[in-house]
């Protein structure tokens, strides 16, 4: 089952009839209501769930062999726009095949103006508690029942979201340019 | 192998190289015997041969000061003593950058010191901001805004030598100071400040952020004045705040 995660050139004619990737296939079988992105330039399938779905979307990937949180993070797409929130999956079985490993990116978009909250992954991968901090903190982005939704690197008083593209930076003397 | 002459020996090779008239009998006497300086010579030179610096490093420029513990460049022939206390450091290299979440701790480092104190602002971050000084959120743009600063030792980070350039600089500095005029560089109160009427009041922040009830957990505009002997006796006051 797991070899054929793998996007290769033989169904890529499947891929031009239906724009669905494998993945997000699979996920559409399991009853997991999905978009997919297509691909990105090195040929990693991107899907999109809405924030309700992740967990358990997530959870079925996991069961589907991506065994890996690889990276976790956020994006802001512009003032006014959307703010993002990623996972790549990696499926890490064999180490010695580690140039064909099978990838997976899932975003969740998130309007500006909604409640801005996300089911955390940190029961299902460890490894994302940091990196859901630091999305909160740099985004505000709440990761709902992660054990410790605090500020990761700022101040853990600060005000604001220092990565949104709408951020203003408070002019404190510390911050003011050298004389 | 050891080779420094005995007195002795150094008489008799001083007297075989004189002039006919004989080598000065008084001076030889007086200069291999007595020792003629001020006291603030004394001192300083005291100083400026233990000069024990605060094991301190928040950067990529630590890793060019831990350089100078090895052998290589071994700053213990300066006198330099890495000490972990500031208790027992007289001598602040700001090493790296800071950040307004260490700029606190860093003032608190400086007050702990006991007096006279020096601090040299190593590299560009510490000087200026560096490279964070365009678009950072946090990094402090120059650490003399937070501490006085002796000497600014520019570079990215800067070598070795540059330290070392810097701490015999610094050493220069030392040896003019005078122990009857360290009143006048000692620092003053340099702010205008009123007596103020704020009351004591404890962080909003609690930590719980997203199971935080309302925005203002705390009163903090009630006008009811705390005094300061109920916190002594009330021990079980706990900041809360922890992990």
């Amino acid at each position: 089952m797991e070899k054929d995660l793998q996007p290769s050139k033989d169904n890529s004619n499947d891929e031009l009839v239906d724009q669905r990737g494998i993945v997000s296939k699979k996920l559409l079988n399991e009853n997991i209501e999905n978009e997919s992105l297509g691909i990105d330039h090195i040929g990693v399938e991107i899907l999109s769930v809405v924030p309700n779905l992740l967990y358990e979307a997530v959870d079925k990937l996991k069961s589907m062999g991506f065994n890996y949180l690889q990276c976790q993070g956020g994006y802001d797409e512009g003032p006014g726009k959307r703010l993002v929130s990623f996972y790549h999956l990696i499926s890490l079985d064999d180490i010695d095949k580690i140039d064909q490993i099978k990838e997976v990116r899932v975003k969740v978009f998130l309007r500006r103006d909604s409640d801005l909250s996300i089911p955390s992954l940190y029961s299902i991968f460890r490894g994302s508690d940091w990196q859901e901090r630091e999305t909160y903190d740099m985004f505000g982005i709440n990761y709902t029942n992660h054990p410790c939704p605090k500020r990761l690197l700022m101040p853990e008083d600060w005000r604001g979201w220092p990565l949104r593209k709408d951020y203003i930076q408070p002019d404190f003397y510390e911050m003011q340019d050298a004389y | 192998m050891n080779n420094s002459l005995s007195p002795k020996a150094i008489r008799e090779v001083r007297e075989g190289t004189c002039n006919p008239l004989g080598a000065p009998q008084v001076t030889t006497d007086l200069s291999e015997n007595i020792i003629l300086t001020s006291l603030d010579d004394l001192h300083n030179w005291a100083r400026l041969s233990s000069l024990w610096p605060l094991l301190y490093g928040t950067a990529c420029c630590f890793i060019e000061f831990a350089a100078l513990i090895g052998s290589r460049f071994d700053f213990d022939r300066f006198g330099l003593v890495p000490r972990s206390s500031p208790r027992q450091a007289d001598l602040l290299i700001v090493a790296g950058t800071v950040t307004m979440k260490m700029a606190p701790a860093l003032v608190r480092l400086y007050e702990q010191m006991p007096e006279p104190k020096y601090v040299i602002a190593m590299g560009a971050c510490t000087i200026t901001g560096g490279m964070f000084s365009s678009d950072s959120t946090t990094a402090v743009r120059g650490v003399d805004k937070l501490i006085p600063v002796d000497l600014y030792l520019p570079g990215c980070p800067p070598r070795p030598e540059a330290i070392f350039d810097a701490v015999i600089k610094l050493r220069k500095k030392v040896s003019n100071e005078s122990v009857f005029e360290r009143s006048k560089a000692e620092q003053t109160h340099r702010y205008f400040t009123i007596e103020h009427k704020m009351n004591l009041v404890f962080s909003e922040n609690t930590g719980e952020y997203l199971n935080k009830k309302s925005e203002k957990s705390l009163n903090s505009s009630s006008n009811k004045k705390i005094n300061e002997s109920e916190l002594v006796e009330d021990k079980t006051i706990v900041f809360d705040n922890d992990y």
